[in-house]
């Protein structure tokens, strides 16, 4: 897991929702994202400066999940937020 | 820019250059008294020149993590001309109350649940995000000692009912309504703009029809249908946490009662002042026009085709309504004895 040290652009607002779920939206290209609950449980651990793999360890540890598909899920998460350019290196 | 909006409020849901978003006035120093909000923003409009400005939308998600706001206290819905202003009125009346009063920023978000938003859909969480945001940033601590919020809506929005109470599920909720021949006489004498909205897409999706339609139908029928369907959603969803109001009950102690349904005790002098605003006609400004009961006339007055488009349309989810609502009564007497 090479994203270790991500953290969310200052240009990024994110909101709950609906119990999980959440909002996010760029500021600069007004771009706005909907993240399910997983999605959301990735990204206040990135706010709260947790590694992946410690986003990963709360996730088993919370649900029913194996480690090796939390790990996929959350990359695959991470590389999409990173595509988007809504988190940066710390 | 977010520091600059404090004291500001969204005024109304607008699209400027093809971009939909708010518009603000500053309305620093403006309590909101008047019956509606818009007769406010119209007072503050016209003592001087102030502020206004366009944002899209994102502000709100902003703003919500920065401005010190009150937590909704209580909901009123209504099928129009049936006291709700008379409500709204009452709970102004409490100290350190916010009354939202059909907002248009709130309402014509909610009306985009219709429009522009797939049930299920991105579209549907972002509006819902953007009500919270509105009523968040209307419900801003301006003075810093206000405790109460409520908040009541067009008379359409109630077809949205579900939408919003999955934002606020423990936001207690009323629904008001009349007799229907009472109600469709009275919108037929003064024609609501909702009535005569060119686009028909929120009365065609509360009436059950096309667009084209609803913009053929008689506004008798419109109206009858509008209200049918009003009553039918009421009589679906009503549950422990919402109360069931016929106008022909509103009284004093009654209001006491919607106000303590929203765990607000007011105290002496405020019911004074509530008894005092129920005999004035509740939507008037100056609150001088003495209010004369009209439910006879009203009666008497409907024409055929009134009375036809009720029978049609809207007695039978009216009486269905009223049934729910006096077991409901039955229910809290037992549970009280």
């Amino acid at each position: 897991m090479s994203s270790s040290n991500l953290v969310p652009g200052k240009h990024v607002v994110a909101t709950d929702f609906d119990g999980g779920e959440g909002i996010l939206v760029d500021l600069n290209t007004k771009k706005y994202y909907q993240l399910n609950e997983t999605a959301m449980v990735v990204w206040k651990g990135l706010e709260n400066g947790k590694t992946v793999a410690e986003i990963v360890a709360d996730i088993t540890a919370n649900y029913e999940v194996a480690p090796e598909r939390a790990i996929l899920s959350v990359q695959r998460i991470v590389d999409n937020f990173q595509t988007y350019k809504l988190v940066g290196a710390q | 820019m977010l520091r600059d909006l404090k004291g500001w409020l969204p005024v109304d849901a607008v699209v400027v250059n093809g971009r939909p978003g708010l518009r603000w006035m500053d309305m620093a120093g403006i309590n909101l008294a008047e019956p509606f909000f818009q007769q406010t923003v119209a007072r503050a409009k016209a003592e001087n020149n102030r502020g206004e400005l366009f944002t899209e939308f994102d502000v709100l998600l902003q703003l919500e993590r920065v401005l010190d706001s009150v937590t909704p206290r209580g909901f009123i819905f209504h099928s129009s001309r049936c006291g709700s202003t008379l409500l709204a009125n009452a709970c102004r009346a409490v100290s350190n109350s916010i009354v939202l009063s059909e907002a248009p920023a709130i309402d014509k978000l909610i009306a985009r649940f219709i429009t522009d938003a797939a049930e299920g859909g991105v579209k549907e969480s972002l509006y819902s995000v953007f009500l919270r945001g509105v009523v968040h940033a209307l419900g801003q601590r301006r003075n810093g000692n206000e405790e109460h919020l409520f908040i009541k809506f067009a008379c359409c929005s109630f077809s949205q009912i579900e939408r919003i109470t999955r934002i606020w599920p423990d936001v207690p909720w009323l629904f008001l309504y009349r007799d229907p021949i009472e109600t469709i006489v009275s919108n037929m004498t003064d024609v609501p703009p909702w009535l005569i909205d060119n686009d028909r897409r929120v009365l065609a999706s509360i009436t059950g029809v096309s667009s084209e339609a609803a913009s053929v139908l008689s506004l008798e029928e419109l109206c009858a249908r509008t209200l049918g369907s009003l009553y039918s959603t009421a009589h679906r969803l009503a549950t422990c946490n919402s109360m069931l109001l016929n106008y022909n009950q509103l009284s004093v102690p009654v209001i006491a009662n919607v106000l303590s349904f929203f765990n607000v005790h007011p105290s002496t002098e405020e019911m004074d002042t509530i008894a005092r605003g129920s005999g004035v006609y509740s939507k008037e400004v100056s609150g001088t026009h003495e209010f004369i009961a009209d439910a006879e006339a009203k009666q008497k007055r409907a024409s055929d085709l009134v009375r036809e488009m009720a029978a049609t349309w809207a007695i039978e989810p009216y009486r269905l309504l009223e049934q729910k609502r006096l077991q409901s009564n039955n229910l809290r007497a037992v549970s009280r004895s």
